[in-house]
């Protein structure tokens, strides 16, 4: 029997009718707390406050954020206790929304109407389960993926029922560890018993992500044809395409996906780039459009969506003219954009260069001429610089509005901050073929090659020297700098300096103009931490 | 040169949000009646009508999910999300759904396991299936309904059983994914064999598919439905 009374729920919905006939059936169960709200907004508020043992949240809210939203921030913010059972309520049959987002699962879905009996059934069997699981959930949300393999072998031991749960677990369990034959052995066998999507999904994926590209792209074909309305296979398939240098391909693969699930923010992201890419701008602009709109109350949402749909939309027409339709669109974009993100100063600067190329695009070429001086005037003040690939999006934008000799620099600081990254280096040759910008850095490169060598033999002196030049002939590189600091941190911690302490702030302070959601921050809070442990 | 007129939206899709729209009034209206309910006195609470609203409800519910879902299923929109499922409480869950009715009525009903404790099928289609299926038993059965689960040459085997005088002559038999929907003018009942064929075919293993048969003489004496998934 479960102790309904000592419980705690949470129901939202926004009919009050639905959540008065809902507490009644709660009540009639037994259960005595019970919170109740209409919005998703005032669930997340309630859930930063409360460890709910119980969730029901009706899906489609009306407004603000829907249920599928709530629940990722719920995640990703990590509100939700282990043991919290989160079920999502719907009017309509829930397969739509199942497939919005497979990585953030509620733990069941329930179609209205239901009567008491079948939600008590419903809630008995996951309350059940969940009590059971809870050392492994518990070991789960702390990231001890060693207790995770071993509560999950407890588990499967004693409660077989409960074997096809405990198994994502230890196949997630075994990744995190890096025991990646063993997943593959995990997943090989569980197919082989019998194949459902997740398994195939998972090994088709660790195939992927080990550059075993054809097994991948075989694996997912099988996926496909035992499971041909599951559209996380069609996404897997057009990353590997890509991978294999397949643009348009993974287009078509992705467009098979996006018929299935049409409200994934990332999917659309994706078919956005993919589509730019392949120079497809109709359907770029279709993809960047959803993305805006699914966006808009997730906590996923993305400028770069914003600035693409209008870049998109610039593209769609090839003699430069743009319909009153086109016009109206790119304004309410930008208008969201400058409102929602008005504390970025680099999306103000390339929200107004994008102004400026729609007024040159309809003759208004003074009005062009003062934004674009606007704009290259907050990019000299600007703190920091853009993401490599907002860089080159920049560079694009200020070749196009006649600024060559700016966008040059813009590309050239983008060399000096991130050609340590082979890619960069890549996408760059693509924009430009001056040699200054493209060569630059390779002697520096050479030495930050040589440094690393240096550094792994422990010859931390030797290698510091290295990294030292590296950074004098491009001192805006990131890595250069993070390495520096790190050779100098190895050094003052054998034999202290108030010297090398300050060269290090100074590199760290280098680094530190890195774009907010660069790869190495990690590396660069770490290091900051270590500086200040000195 | 043809004069092309504007189609509109296809009529199956305004059909299709209209459906939407009654099932969300239909819900609205039998969670407020069940408060209702709740206040009465018990006498008046337990009249005869309260049974008859609420399978209709039920009924009127099931048939515009298999509406809908074969709507999907048309446009190819109707994702199959099999995963290991266990077996008992699918069935139970939808007895529960079923109680109050069943209660009503005097049906006596209960749930038998033989086979695998767990299976992989879609849960929430095959629950609609079979909830389908109970509501239209109760219609036609005498005092038992009797569900079940048990293996058949490898497959998955549920039967819904009942008492009843049984299905006509002219529906017994197996339903692949090829027989005809002409069972559609038969009204509810054709409309929920044909969901459930169309069900039971998307559930295929190594190039076998599910299918649903029809029998008299059941484990109860009546109407039997089968439901084989591989």
């Amino acid at each position: 029997m479960i102790e309904y009374n000592r419980k705690l729920f949470l129901v939202v919905d926004d009919f009050t009718d639905f959540r008065a006939a809902l507490i009644g059936m709660l009540r009639q169960m037994g259960v005595n707390d019970i919170d109740a709200v209409g919005r998703g907004e005032e669930a997340l508020a309630l859930c930063r406050r409360n460890q709910y043992d119980v969730i029901l949240h009706d899906y489609n809210l009306g407004g603000g954020k829907n249920g599928q939203q709530v629940l990722e921030e719920l995640h990703h913010r990590r509100l939700l206790p282990p043991h919290c059972v989160f079920v999502m309520i719907s009017a309509e049959s829930s397969q739509a929304m199942v497939l919005a987002a497979l990585e953030c699962e509620p733990d069941s879905y329930l179609a209205k109407p239901f009567n008491q009996a079948s939600l008590q059934q419903r809630l008995d069997r996951l309350i059940a389960m969940k009590t059971t699981l809870r050392p492994l959930l518990e070991a789960h949300h702390e990231g001890d993926h060693a207790r995770v393999l071993e509560a999950c072998r407890q588990v499967i031991a004693a409660h077989p029922r409960y074997r096809p749960q405990c198994q994502r677990y230890l196949v997630m369990a075994l990744g995190g560890l890096g025991q990646h034959g063993e997943q593959e052995r995990v997943l090989r066998d569980l197919i082989a018993e019998r194949p459902v999507p997740w398994a195939m999904l998972a090994l088709a994926e660790l195939y992927r992500n080990s550059g075993r590209l054809d097994e991948a792209r075989d694996t997912y074909e099988e996926g496909i044809r035992q499971f041909p309305r599951v559209p996380a296979m069609y996404d897997g398939l057009a990353a590997t395409a890509l991978a294999q240098g397949d643009p348009e391909q993974a287009q078509d693969y992705l467009q098979q996906g996006l018929r299935l699930s049409p409200n994934s923010l990332r999917r659309q992201e994706t078919m956005g780039s993919l589509a730019r890419r392949n120079r497809d701008h109709e359907q770029a602009a279709r993809a960047y459009r959803q993305a805006v709109e699914l966006g808009r109350h997730s906590l996923f949402r993305n400028p770069e969506n914003h600035l693409n749909l209008v870049s998109s939309l610039h593209a769609q027409s090839d003699d430069g003219t743009l319909s009153q339709r086109q016009l109206v669109e790119i304004r309410q974009t930008l208008t969201e954009l400058d409102r929602t993100w008005r504390d970025d100063p680099a999306l103000a600067v390339r929200s107004r260069l994008a102004q400026a190329q729609t007024l040159r695009r309809t003759g208004q070429e003074d009005e062009a001429r003062r934004l674009t001086d606007q704009a290259l005037e907050q990019l000299q003040e600007m703190p920091g610089f853009f993401s490599a690939e907002a860089a080159m999006q920049v560079f694009t934008q200020l070749d196009e509005l006649g600024q060559s000799q700016r966008a040059q620099q813009v590309l050239a600081t983008c060399a000096e901050m991130y050609g340590d990254d082979p890619q960069v280096m890549d996408a760059l040759a693509r924009h430009t073929d001056d040699p200054d910008i493209l060569a630059a850095g390779s002697e520096a490169l050479e030495w930050n090659r040589q440094g690393i060598l240096q550094y792994q033999q422990k010859q931390y002196a030797a290698a510091l020297e290295l990294f030292r030049r590296a950074g004098a002939a491009q001192p805006r590189n990131i890595s250069f700098a993070l390495n520096t600091a790190q050779s100098l941190l190895r050094l003052i911690s054998r034999e202290p300096s108030a010297d090398l302490v300050r060269e290090c702030r100074a590199c760290l302070q280098r680094a530190s103009q890195m774009p907010a959601d660069d790869h190495r921050r990690e590396r660069y809070l770490k290091l900051c931490d270590r500086l200040e442990a000195q | 040169m043809m004069n092309h007129q504007d189609p509109g939206p296809e009529f199956s899709a305004i059909l299709a949000s209209t459906i939407h729209d009654i099932k969300n009034s239909l819900s609205l209206m039998m969670q407020n009646w069940e408060q209702w309910l709740a206040r009465l006195p018990p006498e008046q609470a337990q009249a005869g009508e309260r049974g008859v609203i609420e399978y209709e409800a039920l009924r009127l519910n099931g048939m515009l999910m298999q509406m809908l879902g074969l709507y999907k299923l048309q446009i190819n929109e109707l994702p199959l999300q099999p995963d290991w499922a266990d077996v008992e409480a699918l069935l139970q869950e939808q007895l529960a759904r079923h109680a109050e009715i069943l209660q009503a009525r005097n049906i006596s009903s209960s749930c038998h396991i033989a086979g695998p404790e767990l299976f992989v099928l879609d849960d929430t289609l095959i629950g609609s299936v079979i909830g389908n299926v109970i509501n239209n038993s109760i219609r036609y059965t005498r005092s038992a309904i009797r569900l079940s689960a048990t293996t058949d040459d490898g497959m998955l085997l549920i039967r819904i059983s009942d008492d009843g005088a049984g299905y006509p002559e002219h529906m017994l038999g197996r339903r692949g994914q090829d027989a005809q929907a002409a069972d559609l003018v038969q009204g509810s009942t054709g409309l929920g064999l044909y969901f459930g064929q169309c069900i039971a075919a998307m559930h295929q293993r190594d190039g076998h598919q599910g299918y649903i048969e029809l029998v008299n003489d059941g484990e109860l004496g009546g109407g039997e439905f089968r439901l084989y998934l591989p």
